[in-house]
């Protein structure tokens, strides 16, 4: 379809496109002041996402930022989302302008795709970014020249400091679109293979013409000297589990200090709010329900900010695809791809972004095991669950080996879930049929000094957006279940009021323990109670009673709905509110035998379950869009609920 | 002479001659690995699985079973 002849209008779009990691998204956030990933890996934005940008008083651009892909031909499905977008010849509504993002330092590889995009006969600029690196490594680009030898506007560009935004801005403003000479002619090429060579000899000679260069790249030169150490076969893989282990120590040893002031803050404010309220049912749901649900996930805030800036630090040096070489010689071993770390390492952050990072490999077998492993990994919202049961079920003094014995059952939680994440992989590998061929042809950047600014906002954001999300859900949750809990069928409630009546009637009767017991049977008879009571068959063989099971349900929505429920639970109907929930959660017995529930038994077979069960929609959800359809969710789901099941039941049947 | 990349050492440049599989070809071409091309093998994960090589100032990684697709001279 031929769209029409291009002129700039009040409106009109812009199209990022260019090789992966030349900075695109860097450029996208800088123009339209959005928060996009940026990381110093290929493949870090894998949708499309856009912005919109003033270019001048009268004209303001859609902005769109698209995956980095080499060539217009795709071979993964982050590429093909470009590819897809570039071709869909149905979107007229705007006219458009494509800007290539090139990264200058590497021009000879980056212009083999500008030009097959200025022989698209689409209206092209040229965006030469990282000129600094270039600065750096004492090259020089004529750019009068390569304009016009390109037959395109060029515009250099360091899109990290944002300079050479307003030179960009000014061009497009003034921008006139004549056609440019076809780089290559048609006729001049018989087949992509073909068409490639002839590209490359005619760009050769235009960088022969328009680069000069004295000596070997300054940024080559260091990178290879870090890597010397970095992908040493020895001390390679002793940094990275080095580094494994620093983050490890920092999430659950040095973030404890912030967390007990949060948790002290929240008892303060509880009680402050109870007493200040008037009494009634809303200060009992905003009390019991809300803040108890919310105050249960709060106190985990440093431990996920502490991760995620782990992560963005890793991210943004160019280590991560080191990482990537290191292990895919072993991964292959298990039917998954070097590249597969990526979504395996993000996935301790989150399952839902590092499913969506699988799109970067290439290969169909390697990434729908790579989707179906990565939840087992275990994420930041299990480590609310892991927290809470193990300061319940291990006293913190207990040592073993003369390691503390916390320590050492949260770090074999997170090995567990590795160990899954490899077997069931290996395992797949059986299953899964594919001729395929497998490659791991990856490009390796130049390490860069992390952007702390862009660290910083990678922290805030994911941060806020985790309590948003959960903090949506579990007030959500806190409600239907404070409602649940408070509210019975028929008048058994008011049956247990009359029972202990006379009790309570009674000169010398303890009121506090009455009104506890009063509280406790309560929720028994509740709506809740009845729902738990229910279930509670199925599970006890794992150790659990009717709360654990009512949370293992709710949990459904999110992990990190456990604690909130936990809290809500345990808080319903108490008169006083002085302790935290561990505390709380320690004195809680069976009703029919009156045993203790959180024993060390039922606390390992409950974190074993937790470890293991696919409970959070938002994953099922992406596996639903990554994989296409039904099938593998749902594989999944029951795989990976049978997994926590049997797991938790021998676990139990050990300890106990 | 020619012979397969995977049989190269470390520090070696050579000259791509020709590249065996058609899949392979195309994702090299388009990451700048051009017939051609010096390549320079920067180094090598234990029995020689993956490697990288850099073209220009690109690190790439390959997997030895593509590095014996390659066919390559040795460069002066
Ligand atoms: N030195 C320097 N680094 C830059 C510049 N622009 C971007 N970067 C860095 O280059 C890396 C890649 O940036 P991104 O914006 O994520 O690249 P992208 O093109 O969106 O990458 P994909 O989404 O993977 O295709 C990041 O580490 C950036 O901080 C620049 O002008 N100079
Ligand atoms: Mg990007």
């Amino acid at each position: 379809m031929e769209k029409k002849a291009f002129k700039v209008e009040d409106k009109l779009r812009l199209v990022l496109v260019g090789n992966p990691n030349s900075g695109k998204s860097t450029l996208f956030n800088s123009l339209t002041g959005l928060n996009q990933r940026i990381g110093n890996f290929p493949g870090v934005t894998v949708e499309k996402k856009i912005g919109s940008v003033r270019i001048n008083e009268k004209v303001v651009a859609e902005v769109i930022d698209l995956p980095g892909t080499y060539s217009l031909s795709p071979r993964s499905e982050d590429e093909r989302v470009t590819f897809d977008y570039l071709n869909d010849s149905t979107r007229t509504d705007l006219p458009e302008l494509i800007v290539v993002v090139a990264d200058a330092s590497n021009l000879k590889r980056n212009l083999l795709l500008a030009t097959q995009l200025i022989d698209s006969e689409q209206p092209t600029i040229l965006v030469l970014n990282m000129m600094d690196v270039v600065e750096r490594n004492k090259q020089n680009i004529d750019i009068d020249k390569l304009q016009k030898r390109l037959g395109i506007p060029v515009i250099p560009m360091n899109a990290r400091l944002g300079k050479g935004t307003r030179e960009l801005k000014s061009i497009i403003g003034n921008y006139q679109y004549k056609k440019a000479n076809k780089f290559i002619e048609d006729h001049e090429s018989k087949d992509a293979l073909e068409n490639t060579i002839n590209r490359f000899e005619k760009i050769k000679g235009i960088i022969a013409d328009t680069l000069t260069k004295i000596g070997e790249s300054r940024t080559a030169v260091v990178t290879r000297k870090i890597d010397s150490v970095f992908t040493h076969p020895i001390w390679g893989f002793s940094i990275f589990l080095f580094i494994l282990f620093l983050i490890f120590q920092a999430i659950f040893s040095w973030s404890s200090y912030p967390m007990e002031w949060i948790e002290g803050g929240f008892l303060v404010l509880g009680n402050w709010l109870a007493e200040t309220l008037p009494q009634g049912v809303l200060n009992d749901l905003l009390v019991d329900g809300v803040l108890a649900g919310l105050g249960g996930i709060i106190i985990f805030i440093p431990q996920i900010a502490m991760l995620f800036m782990f992560i963005a630090i890793l991210e943004d040096t160019g280590y991560l695809s080191r990482v990537s070489f290191l292990t895919d010689a072993l991964l292959k071993r298990f039917g998954l791809n070097g590249r597969s770390i990526i979504p395996l390492l993000g996935g301790a952050a989150c399952a839902v972004p590092a499913i969506m990072s699988a799109r970067t490999i290439a290969n169909k077998k390697e990434r729908l095991l790579t989707i179906f492993v990565t939840p087992l990994i275990s994420c930041s919202a299990r480590i609310p669950v892991y927290t809470l049961l193990i300061a319940l079920v291990i006293p913190a003094d207990k040592q073993f080996l003369s390691f503390n014995l916390q320590g050492i059952v949260m770090m074999g939680l997170y090995l567990l879930g590795f160990v899954a994440a490899m077997v069931t992989a290996f395992i797949m590998k059986y299953v899964v049929k594919s001729e395929e061929r497998s490659h791991f042809v990856m490009e390796l950047p130049i390490y860069r000094t992390p952007r702390w600014s862009n660290v910083a906002m990678t922290i805030l954001n994911k941060t806020k957006l985790f309590l948003f999300e959960a903090g949506k859900i579990i007030i959500a949750v806190s409600i239907v279940l404070w409602v649940l809990s408070s509210y019975g069928p028929g008048d058994e409630m008011a049956n247990v009021d009359a029972k202990y009546k006379s009790e309570l009637a009674e000169s010398n009767a303890d009121v506090t323990a009455i009104n506890e017991k009063i509280a406790t049977d309560k929720l028994e008879v509740s709506y809740a109670g009845h729902i738990g009571k229910f279930i509670e068959p199925a599970i006890r063989p794992l150790g659990f009673d009717w709360k654990i099971g009512i949370s293992i349900i709710t949990s459904f929505a999110a992990r990190e709905v456990f604690v909130g429920t936990m809290a809500t639970l345990y808080t319903v109907g108490n008169e006083e509110n002085t302790e935290g929930i561990k505390a709380k959660m320690q004195r809680a017995t069976f009703s029919d035998t009156g045993e203790k529930v959180y024993t060390r038994a039922t606390g390992y077979s409950l974190l074993i379950f937790y470890a293991f069960a696919l409970q959070c929609m938002a994953t099922v959800a992406i596996v639903v869009k990554e994989t296409g359809g039904w099938k593998w969710p749902i594989i999944q789901l029951v795989y990976m609920g049978a997994l926590a099941y049997f797991s938790s039941l021998l676990i139990y049947q050990i300890f106990s | 002479m020619k012979s397969s990349l995977a049989d190269h050492k470390v520090g070696d440049r050579v000259i791509l001659k020709e590249v065996l599989d058609a899949q392979l070809t195309i994702q090299l071409y388009s990451m700048g690995c051009v017939i051609g091309e010096e390549l320079l093998i920067e180094r090598k994960a234990p029995f020689g699985d993956p490697m990288i090589i850099s073209v220009e100032d690109s690190f790439i990684s390959l997997r030895k079973d593509d590095a014996q697709k390659m066919q390559v001279i040795l460069s002066e």
